[in-house]
């Protein structure tokens, strides 16, 4: 059913997008001129749109200097084509490159800084391009640069109002067309993991820093051509067109209409630049008018007039009934043969502050192993594991994992991704899944760092090749579904899981990457004992397929069942390693969690571990 | 030398204007992560309400110092309460929608004050009428007008008041509380609502402080004004750390000085160029601003 | 059908706000005893927009007493006007929708910046375009048969003010600002150029920032290169707080302003230290004698002085319909050529003869002086002689 519904609803967008384009090429005949320049200035900022909604509605990345990306466009066409003599689209390519530029520029700095400070710096951006262009004498200073010649096709210049009108279509319908691709390609995933929950994005697999960059760069490119055009449609650009405003006025268009949604931009730019010229009945009160509205509309539809559809699993094709794994071998490529060591920790330290939250540990992990980490709160094992896996950087210490194309790889002060990629994966303490996203989905980003291994085949032809997530990429995804028993759940979205259910889709999320080893932190934590056991099971059978588990865990019925050795940790320190026998009798364990030199009656212990004989 | 003390003195002055402005930004920043858009037109509405009170008093015969003071303390008020309204009409329904849509609601809030101010007052410029005194005196080759001294003196006790207000009393407290943790704030019975209109309370009443003392002083005013000066406002806050109190006064006066310097030794078309450079290089290096905290994530 | 109601929804509603937006747009140029329209593009909303209202007066004004007159092969002059907001893209629409509702000619314009798409729009659909305020060079200089102005052009405005400076104030070092706009950069080019000719050294000459409210450091700046004048080309908000900040400084330099400081907002920004303050413009209204009755029913009709335009926009509108009437027809491309056969027109302004760019033959500058909290005419260039006006 799932299936028939969505093919109905893609149908229905695609007639939808047939309906308004005919209409669009039907405007001419029943526009005047003056209805059809303004309809130019909607596509005009329906293309910034679009380039600004890659940033903002895609990767969840503020830019409030989007007008810098369409001054670089436009001021570098109209100077090729003045002081080079190229045509108009001939300076197109050079405007698009020399736009990528500008967004690699301002996506630099901002990769280190939190979201609110993109606010400011984008801004400052825009304004230093603006200054720049006002300052510069090659770019007329505050004159700008008049006389640029109309784009020609086949050595007609298109000068008439309907034929710039067509022109900006068709540079509109090519927009679309690369946000469409983009948004179901691998990097519109990668945007919106970023989006999501950018640590978790990177944990998964996802190399964040390239992908933000290229979010700058694909969207600028779209302003890129936007410029060049408005300076054609004009024959003149000047810096005040370019100002703080304009930029704002496109974040209105993207927002008003629905981030990351199509339609969506496209109504936002009718209303953000049709609506104002409408309202001039109002003369003196339509900007006031138009302000209140705003208002309005946030506080009554902050998803915006047309928001963008709730995201459908990717894969489409029969639920995968909850399966034992006889088929699933992952990970079979160069791993270790089983007993051998897999992944050495030898001396991680990690301070913060005064503190010494993990204090020179080492111990090996072997393949087909589960080992289990345990010990009292505060006791550095998460962040122990924040050092095995490069969210956080030892400040001493080597961890390296073996096997694999290389032999083995040193995987201290990698970034994160690479940890992933290198066959080492992880599940987080507090869930973090990309809650707005589907339970397929979420899976799919995991799978990034194998995407190639998937190929580009798809069963969906020609647009399936373009959009380059391949068949094979969504047989796996299901296959992980269904592994962890939520086959039937890859269309709902992670949020509207059950608690159980979230923490099976974190480790399926994991196990799509392919792994040596999971590390799983607290995976039991909040489970009712019905979870629990299956929990277990799945542990097991998540080893039985050739993934040795680490395993951060309280819960001693778990952790006495299932491990095959148990390390413990207190203050930072390792103080004991073994089997859960050695370990249960252990005195400096005992001390551990008793607090000392109290005396330790065997039933107290019992008590507090859980540990029953 | 004396050339260059002038304009240590001259950035100085801009920059108390600024630092007053800033305070506005990063306190609202700091209890709602909001970066509020209508602060700099609250500046704006305060100028004019001072305005307004100036031309009713004309007509009376009152000594200047106590026009002046009801210029100042209507100025202050009456944006307060404009500060209060605006929370409650564009912000308070938006604090737990996503992050952009309170935003845009804020360049909606923006929009509107400076087209009400429009249509109330003209769309040309308002002059104050030329109160204080213009007389200065030198020292050291520097000029400085009384009325400077003055107003510099002003925004300093002002800012000195809402420092000691924050860290001295049980509101202030609470506000710091707020600003750490909303959730646990509320948990320990602080009414988060009041405590965020105080916010805005208090924010408002230092722009509409400064839009009087700029009226004062520069006499001349219009719908706009409040623009550049809340750009300039919300990048010292940012450069000093946004939600950082004493980190925007600093930068506030170090902004006024760049723009000072810039225009000695660079040039004054470059100014704002210069301005955000230095800001996004110093976010280069350090990603929290001047004086901001680094905040660890946790995973 | 349901499946597609959103889609449809959004094609419908385009057409629908398009078509809104465009409403009042019909076509056609009317005959018979339909009025003549004469479109006003001019700033009806932000920072100018006073400006933009107070030419809009000036071109209402001239068609009713066109009007009154019986108006021209006897159909009535219509005033169609439209907000350019200053800017470039809106100026665009703003003609498009001026051209779309049927005018005969355009008789506006205020800033540079969107004078410019204006009058690319007007060229295309051939409709000719007198500008009452745009003084850019370039403006009259890309070729097209359609524009002409009624106020001269900073080129002219530039060297008189030089000359002013050099010869009448004596100054040997001269200071040039001006506020990175169009319009007063190409006066202060203009003038630099002219000041080393006339044989003044230029000590200085940058843009500030404007919107600003402080510019003590740029003052201070100037006052450190020690010039003798300050020629600031910039606008009247601006000028008047450096006038005001400059006294406060202490500087020693007498400062000249061009054209765009010529508003009252200055002397009320500067208060007394306004007085003495000097500026190189076209003359106000209240300067000139033939324009007299204009100012008394300006002041009529609006409680207000004229402001420094709407004359010059009042002779624009009166040039067309002069042209209209000597052409014997309402068809654009006949006015345009019609105007560029203007010669000798007496105007409020003077006589009107536009030469083969559309500019006008020979604008009249003078320099004015704050005397009494008012702009008074102060100096008049006579046969290259400085003398007091009047």
């Amino acid at each position: 059913m799932p299936r028939v519904l969505g093919l109905v609803s893609e149908r229905r967008a695609a007639a939808g997008w047939a309906v308004t384009l005919a209409v669009a090429l039907a405007a001419p005949l029943v526009m005047g001129s003056y209805q059809l320049s303004i309809a130019t200035s909607v596509l005009t900022f329906a293309m910034l749109g679009l380039g600004l909604n890659i940033v903002v509605g895609y990767a969840g990345l503020l830019d409030l200097g989007y007008a810098a990306f369409f001054a670089i466009g436009a001021y570098t066409s109209s100077l090729l084509s003045l002081e080079a003599g190229l045509g108009f689209w001939q300076t197109l390519p050079f405007a698009v490159v020399a736009t990528a530029i500008g967004g690699c520029i301002i996506g630099y700095p901002t990769l280190r800084l939190r979201s609110d400070y993109l606010a400011i710096v984008t801004l400052g951006f825009g304004e230093i391009v603006r200054i720049i262009a006002t300052n510069l004498t090659i770019t007329g200073g505050p004159n700008g640069l008049y006389g640029i010649p109309a784009p020609g096709i086949a050595g007609v210049s298109i000068t008439s109002i309907p034929g710039l009108y067509y022109l900006g279509l068709a540079f509109t319908v090519a927009a679309l067309l690369l946000s469409w691709v983009l948004s179901r390609s691998w990097l519109g995933y990668a945007w919106r993991s970023l989006r999501e929950d950018e640590t978790a994005a990177e944990a998964v697999g996802v190399p964040t820093v390239r992908v933000k960059l290229l979010a700058y760069v694909m969207g600028a490119i779209v302003g890129g051509v936007a410029g060049p055009f408005f300076a054609a449609r004009f024959g003149a650009v000047d810096p005040t067109s370019f100002t703080f405003l304009v930029s704002v006025q496109i974040l209105l268009v993207v927002i008003v209409g629905g981030m990351g949604s199509l339609p969506g931009v496209l109504l936002g730019a009718l209303v953000i630049i049709a609506l104002p010229e409408a309202l001039r009945a109002v003369a003196d009160f339509r900007l006031l008018i138009f302000a209140l509205a705003l208002i309005a509309l946030m506080v009554f539809r902050p998803q915006g007039l047309w928001p963008a559809p709730r995201p459908r699993g990717a894969p489409r094709g029969r639920p995968v009934p909850a399966a034992p794994l006889e088929a699933a071998a992952p990970a079979t490529r160069g791993q270790p043969a089983a007993g051998e060591d897999l992944l050495t920790v030898a001396g991680v330290s990690r301070r913060f502050g005064g503190v010494r939250a993990v204090d020179d540990v080492s111990f090996t992990v072997r393949t087909g192993e589960i080992v289990s980490i345990i010990g009292p709160n505060g006791a550095g094992k998460t962040t122990l594991f924040n050092c095995i896996t490069g969210v956080t950087k030892p400040d001493a210490g080597r961890v390296v994992l073996h096997g694999g194309r290389h032999g083995r790889r040193v995987l201290h002060r990698r970034a994160p991704h690479r940890v992933v990629a290198a066959g080492l994966a992880r599940t987080f303490q507090g869930i973090r899944l990309f809650d707005g996203l589907s339970a397929a989905d979420n899976v799919l980003v995991g799978r990034y760092c194998r995407r190639r291994r998937d190929g580009w085949r798809t069963s969906r032809g020609l647009t399936g090749g373009l959009v380059g997530v391949s068949g094979a990429t969504h047989a796996e995804v299901r296959r992980w579904l269904g592994f962890v028993g939520l086959g039937d759940r890859g269309d709902s979205l992670a949020r509207e899981l059950s608690y159980g259910e979230r923490r099976r889709l974190e480790i399926a999320r994991a196990l799509a990457s392919e792994p040596f080893a999971v590390l799983l932190d607290e995976p039991a934590a909040g489970t009712n004992p019905t979870e629990k056991n299956e929990l277990m099971g799945l542990i097991r059978q998540v080893r039985d397929s050739g993934v040795s588990v680490v395993l951060i865990e309280h819960d001693m019925d778990l952790v006495m069942s299932v491990s095959d050795r148990v390390i413990v940790m207190d203050q930072g320190q390792m103080i004991a390693e073994g089997t859960p026998e050695q370990v249960r009798g252990n005195q400096r364990v005992i001390d551990a969690y008793l607090g000392g030199e109290e005396e330790t009656a065997a039933e107290t212990v019992e008590e507090v571990l859980g540990w029953r004989s | 030398m004396s050339q260059f003390l002038q304009y240590l003195v001259n950035g100085l002055t801009i920059g108390a204007f600024l630092s007053l402005t800033a305070l506005g930004y990063t306190m609202i920043y700091g209890i709602i992560r909001l970066i509020n858009f209508a602060h700099g037109d609250i500046f704006m509405v305060g100028a004019f309400a001072g305005y307004t009170v100036l031309v009713a008093a004309a007509a009376a015969h009152v000594p200047v110092a106590l026009i002046v003071m009801a210029a100042l303390v209507a100025g202050m008020l009456f944006t307060g309460l404009l500060g209060v309204v605006v929370e409650r009409v564009a912000y308070q329904p938006l604090l737990s929608a996503p992050r952009l849509a309170i935003l845009i609601s804020a360049l909606g809030a923006s929009l509107a004050l400076e087209e009400s101010a429009r249509l109330i007052f003209g769309a040309g410029f308002s002059s104050y009428p030329h109160l204080l005194p213009t007389a200065g005196f030198g020292v050291a080759g520097v000029r400085l007008t009384y009325a400077q001294v003055g107003m510099f003196v002003m925004a300093v006790l002002l800012m000195v008041g809402l420092y000691l207000f924050v860290h001295r009393t049980m509101l202030g407290t609470a506000m710091r509380a707020l600003a750490m943790d909303r959730d646990a704030a509320r948990l320990m019975g602080i009414n988060v609502e009041r405590i965020i209109l105080l916010t805005f309370f208090l924010g408002s009443v230092l722009a509409g402080a400064a839009g009087v003392m700029q009226g004062l002083y520069y006499t001349q005013i219009n719908f706009i004004m409040g623009f550049l000066i809340g750009l300039r406002a919300f990048t010292a806050a940012v450069l000093g750390g946004i939600g950082n109190i004493p980190g925007a006064m600093v930068a506030g006066l170090l902004i006024g000085l760049l723009q000072s310097f810039a225009a000695a030794y660079v040039s004054a078309r470059w100014t704002d160029a210069l301005v955000f450079c230095v800001l996004i290089l110093v976010l280069v290096v350090k990603p929290t601003g001047l004086f901001g905290e680094r905040i660890v994530e946790r995973v | 059908m349901a499946p597609l109601s959103r889609s449809s929804a959004l094609a419908g509603l385009t057409a629908a706000v398009l078509l809104a937006a465009g409403c009042g747009g019909g076509t056609g140029g009317g005959e018979g005893g339909e009025p003549i329209k004469i479109g006003v593009p001019v700033p009806l909303s932000g920072d100018y927009a006073s400006a933009g209202e107070d030419i809009l007066r000036g071109a209402r004004l001239a068609a009713q007493d066109i009007n009154q007159r019986g108006g021209v092969l006897g159909r009535k002059i219509q005033i169609a006007q439209a907000d350019d907001a200053c800017g470039a893209q809106v100026g665009a629409q703003a003609a498009q929708r001026l051209v779309s509702s049927g005018i005969a000619a355009a008789a506006g314009g205020y800033c540079s910046t969107a004078a410019l798409p204006e009058l690319n729009t007007f060229h295309r659909s051939k409709i000719p375009f007198v500008m009452d305020a745009s003084t850019n060079p370039q403006l009259t200089e890309m070729g097209f048969a359609e524009a002409f102005r009624t106020i001269g052009r900073d080129d002219q405005q530039g060297p008189i003010a030089a000359s002013f400076i050099v010869n009448d104030l004596k100054a040997g070092r001269a200071a040039v600002l001006h506020d990175n706009t169009t319009y007063a950069k190409g006066l202060a080019d203009a003038a630099a150029k002219a000041l080393q000719q006339e044989g003044a050294q230029v000590v200085y000459n940058d843009a500030l920032t404007p919107g600003q409210a402080d510019y003590t450091p740029v003052l201070t700046k100037i006052s450190g290169a020690k010039p003798d004048v300050l020629y600031f080309t910039g606008y009247f908000a601006e000028a008047g707080l450096l006038i005001k900040q400059a006294k406060q400084l202490g500087a020693d330099f007498q400062m000249v302003g061009g054209d765009a400081t010529n508003d009252p907002t200055l002397i009320k920004t500067a208060g007394p230290a306004a007085e003495g303050f000097m500026l190189s413009t076209a003359p106000l209204a209240q300067f000139l004698p033939a324009a007299q009755d204009y100012v008394k029913s300006y002041q009529q009709a609006h409680g207000a002085q004229p402001g420094p335009y709407s004359v010059y926009e009042y002779d624009a509108v009166s040039v067309v319909a002069e042209a209209i009437e000597k052409a014997g027809s309402a068809e654009p491309e006949k006015i345009t050529q019609a105007l560029a056969g203007i010669k000798g027109f007496q105007g409020l302004t003077g006589t009107i003869t536009f030469d083969e760019n559309g500019d006008r033959s020979d604008p009249v500058y003078i320099i004015a002086r704050v005397e009494d909290g008012k702009f008074a005419g102060y100096k008049d260039l006579k046969d290259g002689q400085w003398v007091d006006f009047g």
